[in-house]
């Protein structure tokens, strides 16, 4: 067994072992802040599939969440009042949902078969404004702008909730801790199945369709149907970053499934790195947490001053270094941030094992960013 | 193969010797609450030397310069408050966070300061509000929302100040019959936001109207919307004789110079939050000067009431050049209703949430000088039914002045608030 396999293997156990010992020592800041980037991650995942992968351009993401989120709420809520529900085992709430949003993409995916690229992106930006008109007024399903309590996933009896409180090594494990292993294990198989599809067969027809059309046809690939298959697959896993994102919430806000969180995610496959499972799930971390921890953390900086003093306050600071960010991620780093990962990786094996430098000529250079690149301590 | 066996081995050891190691987090699931040296008991949020209040507020998003007056206003009060002494011998912390109108950032930001704050001093945004409603409920925190809509009623911890938009479109539907010479039969325009601010309003003029004998033209707009033209035209056609204007102020400007421009001569009634100061300094100016009013629950800033006058002044003197709008009237007063409960609290010993709520909740009749009787006792209900009727105004301060004092018509006394 080789030393770069056993390093790999340490690498990863050090970052479940990490992964597994936050709820136990961080405060909810963190919690709640890593559970919307678990959940922007499931969706990047997805959409990093579509548009990453196979080159097709949607800025409808935020429609499937949304789908996702309330078909959740709609089917694992008891009817109340002017409210319908379903009352269905909150688990087959989960499923349905992601099989709603399926559904979703599914009738919209003769759509996502014939057109290509940017084209595709102008005509799911529809969705967008066609969802956010359904949520705020079809009442009796989405609860219009008051939106709805998300019913607490319950799980063979264990609840994804504050109440009955249960305490795990002195630590109370509220709603959030709770969530967070859901989360972990939700991330977890989301990023090994698009793993599996990114590197079998499908994959590579994929990416044979985003590079060139016409030669994936000729060799056999029904493009077509791909694109329509890609599609719906994008936007279960955007129905399941949904359902996670609601139990995050903990209620439903019609205005946040907008324009902006669409275009949120594309900046995220885009920052991460397109095409791969890796890149997505940096590049969700990186956009959803970076906000939040400048704005936390940004009265340390210098030339800031506390809000309400004048000067630069701290959220403008934030926004103006999140902008400095993701410009300098776009301009420097052209394979986003898993781009940068392989490199450094790819100079740590240079250095570490002076044996191996005629390697750097061999042909598969380190630098691709083909799926073989990801690797599973990152997902 | 066994060395890494036994690596893995002591990783996994490892891991759990980290796991199992001093958190700072492992209380063992007990209660905080707790007497402090001072026979006082305390809750999250104070100590013996401190108490945190959390300020929720937009300054990067759509209010940002509301947010900012909001919260300069709230700083200049827990300054001279801490100056006179503090409350039960602890000085009052601020801690101000930015959500720029994200409900993500928002409940993300709520996570963060909620353990640590012992109230919430005002929470910008009723989308926000909204989706941390339940858990303030349980959390017990009491908050002061900068939202006026009646789905922020109905918790016992989240305390909307003055009236709610029906409310006040009731009191202005009113005021256009009595003094701007509406009768039964009449209709009236009514444009209106999609959500909860829009929707509300909806609710206070279909009820006076459906009272009156008026019938309402309903236009409902999104606040991506700007030009307000095919409104004025669909206004115009119906021969609408008053306008009610529950938009943003952008709209509003938009919706008086259309109408102006196309000879459409009615009064126009916006709720409280349409208006701003600094449309004055638009092209729209003339047509608000002209026959625009505004129907809101909190007294103008040029009020002459010796409060104001002196918030006025000190406000100036702090922040020399600055605009005064309505977030200097609405967030001082607000921080007061923190500060005051604060007070009531340390007299009954009893900092913590339940203490803070129970005090808070216990006053009947608080104005604290700024025009506004409020009873916090009530839950379900507005605290309070009278509705101010404003007129914009180039040379007062903060652009508006009172035209018509604070009254309570018949209809919005016997009206029944929906909650919820």
């Amino acid at each position: 067994m080789s030393r770069t396999v056993i390093l790999r293997i340490l690498t990863g156990l050090a970052a479940v072992a990490a992964a597994f010992a936050v709820p136990f020592y961080l405060d909810g800041f963190w919690l709640q802040a890593g559970l919307f980037a678990m959940s922007a991650a499931v969706g990047a995942i997805g959409l990093n599939l579509l548009t990453g992968a196979t080159g097709q351009l949607s800025l409808g993401h935020a429609f499937f969440l949304a789908v996702g989120a309330y078909a959740y709420v709609y089917f694992g809520s008891e009817p109340e009042g002017e409210l319908g529900g379903l009352g269905l085992p909150t688990p087959a709430a989960a499923v349905l949902a992601v099989l709603a949003a399926g559904v979703a993409g599914g009738l919209l995916s003769p759509i996502g078969g014939r057109l290509k690229g940017q084209y595709l992106g102008i005509a799911t930006l529809a969705l967008i404004f066609f969802g956010q008109h359904v949520l705020f007024n079809a009442t009796p399903v989405t609860g219009g702008y008051n939106g709805r309590a998300v019913p607490p996933l319950e799980l063979f009896g264990f609840a994804f909730a504050d109440s009955p409180g249960l305490v795990v090594l002195r630590v109370p494990f509220g709603a959030l801790e709770r969530l967070w292993f859901l989360g972990l294990a939700v991330l977890a198989g989301a990023a090994l199945f698009a793993r599996g599809v990114l590197r079998g067969r499908p994959g590579r027809a994929m990416n044979t369709i985003r590079d060139h059309e016409i030669a994936a046809g000729v060799m056999g690939v029904p493009v077509a149907r791909y694109r329509a298959g890609v599609f719906l697959l994008s936007s279960m896993y955007a129905g399941l970053a949904g359902v996670l994102l609601a139990l995050a919430f903990q209620r439903t806000v019609p205005e946040y499934f907008g324009m902006l969180l669409s275009l949120d995610y594309l900046a995220m496959i885009v920052i991460g790195g397109l095409g791969s499972v890796a890149g997505a799930v940096a590049g969700a971390v990186f956009v959803s947490l970076l906000p939040q921890l400048l704005t936390r953390y940004s009265d340390a900086l210098p030339l800031v001053s506390d809000p309400g003093t004048g000067g630069l306050s701290p959220a403008e600071a934030a926004r103006l270094l999140y902008g400095v960010a993701v410009v300098a991620v776009v301009l420097f780093l052209p394979g986003g941030l898993a781009g940068l990962a392989s490199r450094t990786r790819a100079a740590g094996r240079r250095w570490f094992s002076p044996g191996s430098a005629r390697r750097r000529f061999s042909p598969s250079s380190p630098e691709t960013t083909s799926p073989e690149s990801t690797s599973p301590e990152t997902t | 193969m066994r060395n890494l066996r036994s690596t893995v081995a002591a990783a996994a050891i490892l891991a759990l010797a980290v796991t199992s190691c001093a958190s700072e987090k492992a209380t063992g699931g007990a209660a905080p609450s707790a007497a402090g040296g001072d026979g006082v008991t305390t809750g999250p949020g104070v100590t013996a030397d401190t108490i945190t209040v959390g300020v929720m507020t937009d300054m990067t998003g759509p209010y940002a310069s509301f947010g900012k007056t909001l919260t300069q206003a709230q700083q200049l009060y827990f300054e001279q408050l801490n100056a006179a002494g503090g409350v039960c011998g602890r000085k009052v912390e601020l801690v101000v966070r930015d959500h720029g109108y994200d409900p993500q950032k928002a409940v993300t930001a709520y996570t963060e300061i909620a353990p640590k704050s012992a109230a919430i001093a005002h929470f910008i945004g009723s989308p926000m509000v909204m989706a941390l409603k339940s858990r303030i409920e349980t959390d017990k925190l009491l908050t002061i929302p900068m939202a006026w809509s009646t789905n922020l009623l109905g918790a016992r911890a989240v305390q909307v100040t003055g009236t709610t938009y029906d409310i006040d479109m009731i009191n202005g539907v009113d005021f256009l019959v009595k003094e701007k010479g509406l009768a039964a039969g009449d209709k009236i325009g009514h444009l209106y936001f999609e959500g909860d601010y829009g929707e509300s309003a909806l609710n206070g003029s279909v009820y006076a109207a459906k009272k009156l004998g008026l019938t309402v033209v309903e236009q409902k707009i999104k606040p991506t919307d700007q030009d307000m033209s095919a409104q004025v035209a669909a206004f115009k056609a119906a021969g609408v004789k008053a306008v009610l204007v529950s938009v943003g102020p952008r709209q509003a400007a938009s919706l008086v110079g259309v109408a102006l421009a196309k000879g459409m001569d009615v009064p126009f009634l916006g709720s409280n939050s349409a208006y701003s100061p600094q449309l004055l300094a638009t092209p729209a100016a003339p047509a608000l000067l002209k026959d625009f009013y505004v129907a809101t629950g909190g007294a103008p800033i040029s009020a002459p009431l010796p409060a104001m006058r002196k918030l006025v002044s000190e406000y100036q003197a702090k922040y020399p050049g600055e605009a005064l709008d309505s977030g200097v009237s609405a967030g001082y007063p607000a921080a007061a209703i923190v500060g005051e409960a604060l007070k009531k609290a340390c007299e009954a010993k009893d900092l913590t949430r339940e203490g803070i709520l129970t005090a808070h909740r216990a006053r009947g009749a608080w104005d604290g000088g700024y025009g506004t009787t409020m009873d916090f006792s009530l839950i379900d209900r507005p605290a309070t039914r009278a509705t101010y009727i404003v007129k914009p105004d180039k040379e007062a301060v903060g652009g508006a002045v009172i035209y018509k004092e604070a009254a309570v018509s018949g209809l919005a006394e016997e009206y029944p608030v929906p909650v919820g």
